[in-house]
């Protein structure tokens, strides 16, 4: 009998269909998790840094209703919407809060010039060049790409903005378009049917007589 | 002879290089590998186990790192506290400036992102610029971040072997005690040593130095200064002139060596005057166009352009001016002098006609080596031909405020000890200074020295003090143009390391009580407008001026005075005792295309850029003509001694075309001592050889010795006509299309009907892709007018983040340039198949870039699509796709693709050990790549390449999209009912100009849409001289060239055949002696026939 000592076991006939079953479901499972896992969708969307000031969007933008542009001024003309310089939150803040402990490095930055530094919160890979002039002077809101920041008390990032999510927006841009004077206005449009949306997205592409370019030289340089 | 040297060659046979024609194993080496050799191992010493090694690992670390990166790196943004009104962040800003070199201004436009000056063009308002610049304008910017700037002030006071970093603060408190002594002793014993420099403050500063140091002294040394020009109007107007040519009259150019397209401080407006006469008009039923000669020693940027090219040593060209001006002013006594000499000179009588039939509109010019006896002999001519005053006049300048001497009675004041302090300004004598001064050496026997310079240099490094001066960037200042226009200079970010200017400096030396270098131009300005707002600072004239950079009409008077002709026959006696006899050989100094002076030597994209004419890159050498070399032995990279009198220089030889006989050429301004990162071992220093009284040209002699040296020259790099033998033949002519205006005038389209017909039937469907397309990028390059200066190479280098690779990697065919300017050579064939290559009978020079196909080759190659289409017809390159594989390169027919071989801008960490190790020796020194300072200069809106990606000429797309972006904007916010009216979106054209069109001196390169019939480049591709390079492809590329039409003296060169398939009739052909008509049997109208008959016949 001492020869069958080295025999495998009977439950080792289960180790070739256990092996098959493995190797038929693993590499998809993989490639499924990393597509998964490190999509922008769920490594970019709710980003939140804290931030050096906890500048609520939702108290200046929300409550109090200052247009996007009295602060991110540039937006209409530059490739960037500037982070305002410290002399514009003084405008009002030289007043309001003057002696806020949340606020000092604020105050501190009046007075040194040095800036404040803030976290990045919608961040492109160096190599994409995205120009917001390009955009909101041709109807698509802030909405679209940034959220509702008006109700946002962390700005957080709510889109993957991912090179397919832009090329969707390209290929069909009827959803996300609107009266270019109205880009700022957060909240219009969320009571309308898609239908509605789509119809009046359709009248501002076809007046403005928009092409989306979906060349490669368009973003990259 | 291989078969490339076989007849039929339709009586042109162009080459790339000598070694082509000699057909060396080098040379067929390059043609046959896609790459160089080596050029596949990636790592020097290393091998392809290494690599894999190498990968192997890097993948498994890959795999243990993956999960740390969730997100990149955070990224901070810094907003203003206090935005200036206006400003845009990361939007580029303009703001005119001015660059001086060698005491002439010119006025430039600086892009600015930020505060971060990042590229410097032409001021396009400035009548003496028009926008265009040269490549050391260009190249500024870089000096700017250059890693080895002085950055601080340096004592060698005590020690001069221990120099002790300092501060101005320091210097200041010894200086001041220092100058007063000078100043209570009426500046005994100080003296000033300045590069030239043609500034109003500091004239105005000169005079409030005079009233403090009423005995002090100033000397101006230039190197390359033209004091032979100065001297010679001086002996003709009497008085300190300089003449302005006008080259947009002239029909007849004479030029005795002066290079004014590539060398001359004017040439821009000179370049583009002349350009504008090369384009063949009709006019009354005959071609029109100006003509060139040139009498040179050595090839020049001119030289390949004219029409009439002599090669003569300076002797030779000496007195065949002085032939031509007897002929002219029919007074014999110029050229008498001259016969007992026994040289010989062609063309005398074809000149004097020429110039007697064109009087009026013909304009004579001789260049620094000539003596001043020339100089005296051109104003003479060209007033005897009525041109003073239409192509030529003159401007008196102003004598200098202070005493003046000149470099050797400042050093004959040192050795008799005069000299107690001597200030330089700029400048480097004490490398360049004439040899028999030893100017080095006696600036030890000064007791106190100071030097202002941009670099702690080999002058410096003699000095008691080094003082680290601002950037042109960073200072106030203000210049005068090449004809005297006020040219002001203004900083665009604040000196980064605290250096001074030169009028900050001498403001504090003169006890002004301004010492800001705003208030200091500031008030010069004041005082030549002559107005009294002095305290306003920013009264709308100073603005504008600011906004300008120059005044309109503020130069110096044009005038036509007469020639004093009493001093020529003297002249011509004391020159003509002065030629140069018996020797073996003449040695003509040059002043170099990529460092000039030596000044440019630490900057890596003019180290990186090809001379013009031998290609050669990171060093200079010997150059020497073919037949001289043969004589003595010598090959290119061979060392050799160059004897001068007693003193001797070793240095490599580079066997050129084009060199008078016995005449070897030695380009100055390398060799530097200093220790700078670019330039520490580049190239040979040839300044010991130059003398006081020979600074031009001396008799030499040259012998070989023993050993070799490795120049890289890239003129056999890229080739497009890899096939071999019958390939070349038949290519070359058909690559690079030229014509007399003889031929142009019967045959105006005779490119278009050269080489093969088009088969038009296309694999696919390829006008589907620009269906609704907006927009059709297209260029135009006009041979005709283009000079070979490769100031657009630089300018493609600033605009697109192009790194420079260094001198090893060049050798490999490495380098990166988009842009590369090719440069074949004509040879006339005497008997047997053999070359006249002493000579070329013609050279031909066409830029090469990204032809931007239709049907791309490339694209069709890459199996991940990294290489694609746009709408507007543009062949895009997507770095972020890109395997690597080099396909695309490969089956590109212009070879104008660029690989990276290695991160050459070497983004941080750097892994300098392990076994991911960079090899560091790639990048330490030659590159200064990872310098922080040195990345300020990138421009933002272009990546910065990776490792391993292809990358090619984009057209400029950041320039197109921002246009468009733009125009698109402004057309969004018009009103609807003129939206609906149907009207194109359309940009103006001439919006968009990409960084080697908008830099070009002659406007050859034009770019637009040709979509727009009305565009200049539609109306470029409908020229009559335009044509598809390798059009027979059916590649379809967007970019077409303009063929070169030249105008002879002999007039039509080539046999009509040559033109066949145009169509028109046998005519006899002059010229071309024998050979041409020898040839002449063997063409018919089909040349492939011809050609695989012919080659093998011989």
């Amino acid at each position: 009998m001492g020869r069958y000592h080295f025999v495998f076991p009977r439950w080792s006939n289960l180790l070739l269909p256990a092996i098959i079953v493995f190797a038929l479901t693993a590499p998809p499972y993989v490639v499924f998790m990393v597509a998964w896992g490190f999509s922008p969708r769920t490594t970019d969307v709710g980003y939140m840094p804290t931030q050096p000031i906890p500048f609520s969007h939702a108290v200046h933008a929300g409550e109090l209703g200052i247009d996007c542009r009295y602060c991110h001024n540039t937006v209409e003309h530059s490739a960037y919407a500037a982070i305002p310089p410290t002399q514009t939150c003084m405008n009002c803040h030289l007043q309001v809060h003057p002696n806020s402990e949340k606020l000092k490095p604020l105050y501190e930055s009046y007075e040194t010039g040095m800036p404040v530094e803030w976290i990045k919160v919608h961040d492109l890979p160096d190599y994409a060049y995205f120009n917001h002039a390009a955009h909101v002077n041709r109807g698509v809101s802030c909405v679209e790409c940034h959220g509702r920041i008006d109700t946002m008390e962390v700005v957080h990032q709510v889109e993957p903005l991912s090179m397919k999510w832009c090329l969707d927006c390209h290929r069909e841009p009827e959803p996300h378009l609107r009266d270019p004077d109205l880009v700022t206005q957060l909240e219009w449009g969320w009571a309308m049917t898609d239908a509605e949306r789509i119809a009046e997205g359709t009248k501002w592409a076809e007046i403005n007589q928009l092409q989306p370019s979906q060349d490669c030289s368009t973003c990259h340089r | 002879m291989s078969s490339l040297g076989n007849g039929n060659n339709n009586g042109q046979t162009y080459w790339r290089s000598l070694d082509e024609v000699a057909d060396t194993p080098e040379f067929r080496s390059f043609m046959h590998r896609e790459f160089p050799s080596g050029a596949s191992e990636l790592l020097d010493g290393g091998d392809r186990r290494h690599f894999l090694r190498i990968m192997g690992a890097s993948m498994a670390l890959a795999g243990m790192g993956i999960g740390g990166c969730r997100r990149w790196p955070e990224e901070k943004i810094a907003p203003y506290a206090n935005r200036p009104e206006g400003t845009m962040p990361s939007e580029a800003r303009y703001y005119a400036s001015m660059l001086e070199l060698g005491g002439v201004a010119s006025s430039i436009l600086v892009t600015s992102y930020d505060g971060r000056p990042t590229k410097i063009e032409g001021n396009d308002s400035d009548p003496n610029i028009l926008g265009a610049s040269t490549s050391f304008t260009q190249a500024s910017i870089l000096d700017l971040y250059d890693p080895d700037r002085g950055r601080s002030v340096i004592d060698r006071l005590e020690h001069p072997e221990e120099p002790k970093p300092s501060n101005w603060k320091a210097f200041d408190s010894w200086a001041k005690p220092h100058f007063d002594g000078l100043a209570d002793v009426d500046g005994e014993g100080l003296w000033f040593l300045s590069e030239a420099t043609t500034s109003p403050s500091i004239e105005r500063l000169q005079r409030q130095l005079r009233k403090r140091y009423p005995k002090a002294t100033w000397v101006t040394w230039e190197p390359l200064a033209d004091t032979a020009a100065s001297a010679g109007l001086d002996h003709a107007f009497t008085g300190n002139w300089r003449a302005r040519h006008d080259l947009s009259q002239a029909d007849v150019i004479v030029s005795f060596d002066c290079d004014f397209l590539g060398q001359h401080p004017d040439e821009l407006r000179l370049s583009k005057e002349w350009a504008k006469g090369r384009r063949p008009k009709m006019e009354d039923g005959h071609a029109k166009m100006n003509r060139v000669f040139i009498a040179e020693p050595t090839l020049s940027i001119t030289g390949c352009s004219a029409d009439e090219r002599l090669a003569l040593s300076p002797d030779a060209i000496t007195v065949l001016a002085a032939r031509v001006a007897a002929a002219i002013t029919g007074n014999q006594s110029i050229a008498a002098p001259f016969e007992s000499s026994g040289i010989e000179t062609p063309q005398v009588d074809t000149i004097v006609a020429d110039l007697k039939s064109h009087a009026g509109s013909s304009v004579v010019m001789a260049g620094s080596r000539q003596p001043r006896f020339v100089h005296h002999l051109c104003a003479l001519i060209n007033e005897s031909l009525g041109n003073a005053g239409k192509t030529v006049s003159y401007m008196k300048l102003s004598p200098s405020a202070m005493t003046t001497a000149s470099l050797p009675e400042l050093v004959e004041s040192i050795k008799a000890k005069r000299i107690k302090t001597l200030v330089m300004i700029g400048g480097n004598p004490a490398y360049d200074a004439p040899a028999e001064l030893d100017f080095a050496a006696r600036l030890g026997d000064v007791p106190t020295t100071i030097h202002l310079s941009r670099e702690d240099n080999e002058t410096s490094q003699l000095c008691a003090w080094h003082l680290n001066r601002t950037h042109p960037l960073e200072q106030w200042g203000d210049g005068r143009a090449w004809d005297g226009t006020y040219t002001i200079c203004q900083p665009l970010i604040l000196p980064m390391f605290e250096g001074r200017s030169s009028i900050q400096f001498l403001a504090m030396l003169a006890g002004e009580p301004l010492t800001d270098g705003f208030d200091i131009v500031r008030t010069t300005e004041a005082e030549l407008s002559g107005s009294k707002d002095q305290s306003a600072g920013f009264s709308p004239r100073w603005r504008s001026l600011l906004h300008d950079g120059f005044v309109k009409n503020s130069g110096w008077a044009m005038e036509s005075p007469r020639v004093d002709g009493s001093k020529i026959s003297r002249g011509a006696e004391v020159t003509a005792e002065g030629l140069q006899k018996g020797s073996d050989a003449t040695a003509v100094f040059a002043s170099d295309y990529s460092v000039y002076d030596g000044r440019f030597a630490n900057n890596g994209w003019m180290q990186e850029l090809p001379d013009p004419i031998s290609k050669l890159t990171w060093d200079n050498a010997v150059v020497i003509g073919p037949s001289h070399a043969k004589r003595l032995g010598i090959k290119t990279g061979d060392m050799v001694r160059v004897v001068v009198g007693s003193a001797s220089v070793e240095a490599a030889a580079l066997v050129e075309t084009g060199q008078a006989a016995d005449v070897i050429t030695l380009p100055l301004g390398y060799g530097r001592r200093f220790q700078g990162r670019v330039c520490y071992d580049s190239g040979f220093d040839f300044y010991p050889l130059r003398r006081s009284d020979a600074m031009w040209s001396a008799p030499a002699r040259v012998e070989k010795i023993e050993g070799s040296y490795i120049l890289a020259r890239t003129q056999n790099h890229w080739a497009m006509d890899k096939v071999d033998g019958r390939g070349i033949e038949e290519r070359l002519p058909m690559i690079f299309r030229e014509a007399d205006v003889t031929t142009w005038e019967k045959n105006p389209g005779f490119a278009g009907s050269l080489g093969h017909k088009i088969h038009s039937l296309s694999l696919w469907d390829d006008q589907l892709q620009y269906e609704g397309a907006r927009f059709k990028w297209g260029m135009s390059i006009d041979l005709g007018a283009c000079t070979g200066c490769g100031a657009c190479v630089v300018a493609c280098q600033a605009e697109n983040n192009i790194p420079i690779v260094g001198k090893d990697q060049v050798r490999m065919g490495r380098e990166m340039s988009w842009l590369r300017i090719d440069r074949y050579y004509r040879f006339k064939e005497s008997s047997a198949g053999q070359f006249e290559t002493d000579q070329p009978e013609r050279v031909a020079i066409q830029p090469m870039l990204c032809q931007m196909c239709e049907n791309a080759p490339c694209e069709q190659v890459c199996p991940v699509a990294a290489t694609v289409h746009d709408m507007d017809g543009l062949n895009v390159m997507v770095y972020n796709r890109c395997v690597g594989t080099r396909y695309c390169s490969n089956n590109c027919p212009y070879k104008v693709r660029r690989f990276n071989y290695f991160d050459y801008f070497r983004r941080e960490p750097l892994r300098e050990t392990g076994m991911l190790q960079v090899q560091p020796s790639y990048y330490l020194r030659r590159q200064s790549g990872n310098d922080p300072l040195r990345r300020m200069q990138f421009n933002p809106e272009v990546t910065v390449r990776m490792r391993g990606v292809m990358e090619k000429c984009t057209f400029c797309t950041q320039r197109i999209e921002a246009a468009k972006i733009k125009a698109k904007n402004a057309w969004v916010k018009k009103p609807e009912a003129e939206k609906a009216s149907g009207i194109r979106l359309s940009i103006p054209d001439g919006t968009i100009t990409p960084a080697c069109a908008q830099t070009c001196a002659t406007d050859a390169i034009v770019f637009g849409d040709l979509m727009d019939t009305e565009s200049k480049v539609s109306k470029a591709h409908a020229d009559s001289r335009s044509y598809e390079l390798l059009g027979e492809l059916n590649i379809k590329p967007r970019n077409r060239y303009l063929a070169r039409v030249y105008n002879a003296v002999e007039g039509e060169r080539y046999p009509d055949d040559f033109h066949g398939h145009g169509g028109h009739g046998h005519g006899s052909h002059g010229g071309y002696g024998g050979h041409g008509d020898h040839h002449d049997d063997h063409h018919g109208d089909d040349h492939g026939h011809d050609h695989s008959a012919g080659s093998k016949d011989h």
